[in-house]
């Protein structure tokens, strides 16, 4: 979508520079780069491109700009300015964050008082809470505390048209109306702005202790790993690091100090006879390390956590026989980033096999970063969905001149 | 009204023993657990399948037939009224269990099972399914997706819509659509978080896939004597701030113990403010744990602690607390449940001011609280034999909720909206709030005929644009009325 024939990307740079301030509202990369200060801005804006059908790619620290489908938006809406913890009543366990906060400035205001919001994204010092709301990112911790639909109580978004809209509330437990923000956690921008999120919080894990274990193939953690989930151990993350030298799985548990040896020694056993030792915290940087890595292909897999050894130990191999280097980590809740170094052609071949294989039982893989040649020959979202005539159908009574990230999302919604 | 024509549509969906129409049969199904209002629906269905809940629905979408579907008809907020003259589906017929992944840690039912069934299910392979509203052995795993229904280990374990992974849904056209995924995040909007809390306004669920949970270790529950429920509440407050999550946190105060005591002899201490706290976990970490909320008791003047010490006596514990609300009529002729929310903090002064409105016009409120997640059942008490006490009791009752809005909390932690609380709902909620829910309602069921007119204050068109109110051009013209 170009802006409307009758305004030039100068004339519409002009009166968004009304709205939000001359040094706000940039002329850059063939498009507007504007800031607005607060949510009545954030209004603005959206009314001024809905009313000139021109499309806005709203974005806050700018770390994911390959996720889903290519946008060329001529409007870029960055949260920056909206960056305070508006409120945080720690006892009652709950915050009120502005969309442009970075992830850590926030987790450093809540520590203040010994808390946090139980997620670990990716790139916390640069991603803000409303893009990694967008889009739906969690790590590690979500085995234990749940991802972003547990953790968000409520929201105050700006819909395409401009009206400021609340969701949900500030109590942990309320069934009022719609969980919108459920809708809006995901939606990667494509029905509306999230200016404000509200969350729960739990304390701050004060005693951790973290231990790995090691194979040479992943298929060997299956047994020990079900033993580990039916057991009665309580571990905050696990995950599988495959690789193909050198397998791994990581496991931390935070509990009161003197239980610690105790679940130590339950684990050793459960994992016998695999090698057991105590581990460094760097081992949850392991997410983090792929997608900071030189990888021409990056996947988010999501399979039953059951299989997810298997899945990925037959992955491993079978890629090796086509050239194709994979570095693979998975969380015991199922939840898959896997990287790929190949060729363009074997890549994509690489990602429909994958697909093959966990369709069946309802997984998926979504290709979150892709080499442009691949592009053209693959579906990012790979989404079959037989709901996608109603998404289609929401995202048309949201946003019906289709201005906000026009078809970034699943269907080229 | 239902036709000759309709009928025979219906019966044709369903077959003959799936279809009520008898004016004494359909009485069975006037009201739900909110029993002050009753409407006859115009027929009930009985449907087997997902097949027959399409055939259904399509005929009602055919012919702009109001349906609501029901569960166990438990729910609190008259969400399973039915519409005057309309369908009720009774989903109490599809009560398979169709699979258990004890691996994959998942069950998938239908929606007519039993709440308690599923626990029962699985509880041989050391799991359990989480969501424990006080009906539990009569819910239905419907109603519960329908009004994302709680209970009281939701503190910890969260609420019905934490532990649905997917479902597959009846929409108001009769299309079948599957939204979600047994894996986490399925590309695409998280329909499946929208729907479930919808109560009954998007779809019919015909088959729900549920996440289980490992069975604890062990649990224990203390419960400890306080003076007043807001002593009670101040250890509430320390046992969060010391970092603690205690799988349940409830309060009871000396009108809803008397009334528990009399119908379960649950053997609470007759105190001012009853304490109950359940932790679960791995044993050396309760053990460690319950000396610290035992020591924060202390700290706040318990006269009487004690720790249930079998799992006999645990149950009986819950037993009386789950009784409560039915427990009432032993101490009055009748009375209201509320089911408000406040910020934890604030339940001193709530307290205090329910205390002063119902003293104000000569009228008992008792209390029974999710005091971890601030959520309030106020049961005020009153005789119908009394004239215009009903009234005076509703409208305090509404008040309630009033002040829970205006201390930063909402109108319902799990009961619903229904039709008891619309008018609330626009309480809390703005006109623009409320028009950006309602286009989700739209783009679901554009013709309004999933269970309409409940949940929202008024009825809308669906053409209606969001934003500030603006009369409905069919409005201007008179044809249609909005009110």
């Amino acid at each position: 979508m170009s802006t409307s024939p009758v305004l030039s990307l100068e004339d519409a740079r002009l009166h968004l520079a009304s709205i939000v301030g001359e040094e706000f509202a940039d002329l850059r990369d063939n498009s507007v780069a504007v800031a607005p200060a607060d949510i009545g801005q954030i209004a603005e804006t959206l009314r001024f491109a809905y009313d000139n059908q021109i499309a806005v790619t709203p974005g806050g620290g700018g770390t994911k700009p390959g996720w889903g489908n290519p946008v060329a938006a001529p409007i870029r809406l960055s949260t920056r300015r909206l960056r305070s913890v508006r409120e945080h009543s720690w006892h009652d366990m709950t915050c009120s964050v502005e969309a442009g906060a970075t992830w850590s400035a926030m987790q450093a205001e809540l520590a203040r008082h010994g808390q946090m919001v139980a997620l670990d994204p990716l790139w916390p010092d640069h991603a803000t809470v409303g893009g990694i709301a967008a889009v739906n990112d969690s790590g590690a911790l979500r085995l234990r505390y749940g991802g972003l639909r547990d953790l968000i109580l409520g929201m105050t978004i700006v819909l395409a048209d401009g009206t400021i809209a609340k969701t949900g509330g500030k109590v942990v437990k309320n069934v009022a109306g719609y969980d919108l923000h459920k809708l809006m956690t995901g939606s990667f921008g494509t029905l509306g702005v999230i200016a404000e999120v509200n969350f729960r919080l739990h304390p701050i894990e004060e005693h951790t202790r973290t231990w790995s274990v090691t194979a040479t193939d992943a298929a060997q953690f299956s047994p020990p790993l079900r033993a580990l989930l039916d057991s009665q151990i309580v571990p905050s993350c696990v995950q599988v690091r495959v690789e193909r030298e050198q397998c791994a799985v990581d496991i931390r548990i935070a509990a009161v100090p003197h239980c610690l040896d105790e679940h130590a020694d339950r684990l050793e056993k459960i994992f016998a006879p695999l090698n057991f030792t105590a581990s460094a915290e760097e081992v949850w940087q392991a997410r983090q390390q792929l997608f900071d890595g030189d990888y021409a292909v990056l996947l988010k897999a999501s399979l039953l956590p059951a299989t997810i050894c298997t899945v990925l130990s037959e992955l491993l191999q079978r890629a090796a026989c086509n050239g194709v280097e994979i570095h693979a980590l998975a969380q015991a809740n199922g939840l898959a980033t896997i990287a790929l170094t190949a060729a363009a052609e074997p890549a994509a071949a690489c990602v429909e096999d994958l697909r093959a294989a966990v369709r069946g039982s309802g997984g998926s893989v979504v290709a979150l970063q892709l080499p442009d040649e691949v592009r053209g020959r693959l579906d990012v979202w790979g989404c079959d969905s037989d709901a996608l005539p109603l998404m289609r159908e929401i995202k048309r009574r949201f946003d019906s001149r289709q201005i906000l990230n026009p078809g970034r999302f699943v269907g080229n919604i | 009204m239902l036709s000759h024509t309709h009928i025979a549509e219906l019966r044709a969906a369903v077959g003959h023993d799936g279809l009520i129409t008898a004016p004494n049969q359909l009485q069975t199904y006037e009201c739900d657990g909110l029993t002050n209002f009753r409407v006859l629906p115009g027929a009930v269905v009985l449907p087997r399948s997902a097949a027959e809940v399409q055939a259904v629905v399509r005929v009602c979408a055919r012919h702009k037939i109001p349906f609501v579907s029901r569960g166990a008809g438990t729910g609190l907020s008259g969400g399973a009224l039915p519409a005057e003259g309309g369908v009720v589906i009774s989903l109490a017929r599809m009560n398979r269990i169709l699979e258990v992944d004890i691996a994959n840690r998942y069950v998938v039912v239908e929606p007519g099972v039993i709440n308690a069934h599923v626990t029962q299910r699985v509880a041989p392979s050391g799991y359990f399914y989480a969501p424990d509203p006080s009906s539990q052995s009569v819910c239905t795993i419907g109603g519960n997706v329908a009004e994302n229904s709680g209970g009281a280990h939701c503190l910890k374990y969260g609420f019905t819509v934490t532990h649905t992974l997917a479902l597959e849904v009846v929409l108001p056209n009769g299309e079948l659509v599957n939204l979600g995924s047994a894996t986490l995040d399925a590309p695409g909007y998280d329909l499946t978080g929208v729907f479930v809390g919808s109560e009954g306004t998007l779809g019919v669920a015909t088959r729900i896939t549920l996440r289980i949970v490992k069975r604890p270790e062990v649990v224990q529950t203390l419960l400890a004597a306080f003076g007043s429920p807001q002593a009670a509440g101040q250890t509430v407050s320390d046992i969060i701030a010391a970092g603690m999550l205690p799988s349940a946190l409830e309060i009871m105060d000396a009108l809803s113990i008397e009334a528990a005591e009399a119908a379960v002899h649950a053997h609470y201490p007759m105190c001012g403010g009853l304490l109950l706290v359940e932790l679960d976990g791995p044993a050396s970490e309760v053990e460690t744990l319950m000396r610290e909320v035992r020591a924060l008791s202390e700290k706040n003047g318990a006269t009487e602690i004690r720790v249930a010490q079998s799992d006999e006596e645990r149950m009986l514990v819950w037993k009386g607390r789950k009784a409560a609300f039915a427990a009432m009529g032993r101490i009055s002729p009748n009375y209201i449940v509320q089911d408000g929310v406040i910020p934890r903090t604030a339940l001193p002064r709530v307290l205090a001011e329910i205390e002063r409105m119902a003293a104000a016009v000569n009228l008992r409120v008792a209390n029974v609280f999710h005091a971890g997640d601030g959520n309030l059942h106020p049961l005020v008490l009153y005789d119908r034999s009394i004239e215009g006490q009903e009234e005076v009791a509703l409208d305090l009752s509404y008040r309630i909720l009033h002040l829970c809005v205006d201390n930063g909390g909402s109108i319902t932690g799990e009961h619903g909206v229904g039709k008891e609380k619309q008018e609330a709902l626009g309480y809390m909620f703005t006109e623009p709030d409320l028009a950006t829910m309602q286009l989700v309602r739209c783009a679901f069921d554009p013709e309004n005929i999933a269970n309409p007119d409940k949940v929202f204050p008024r009825p809308r068109l669906c053409a209606e644009k969001p934003g500030p109110y603006t009369p409905h051009p069919l409005e201007t013209a008179g044809v249609a009325e909005i009110f």
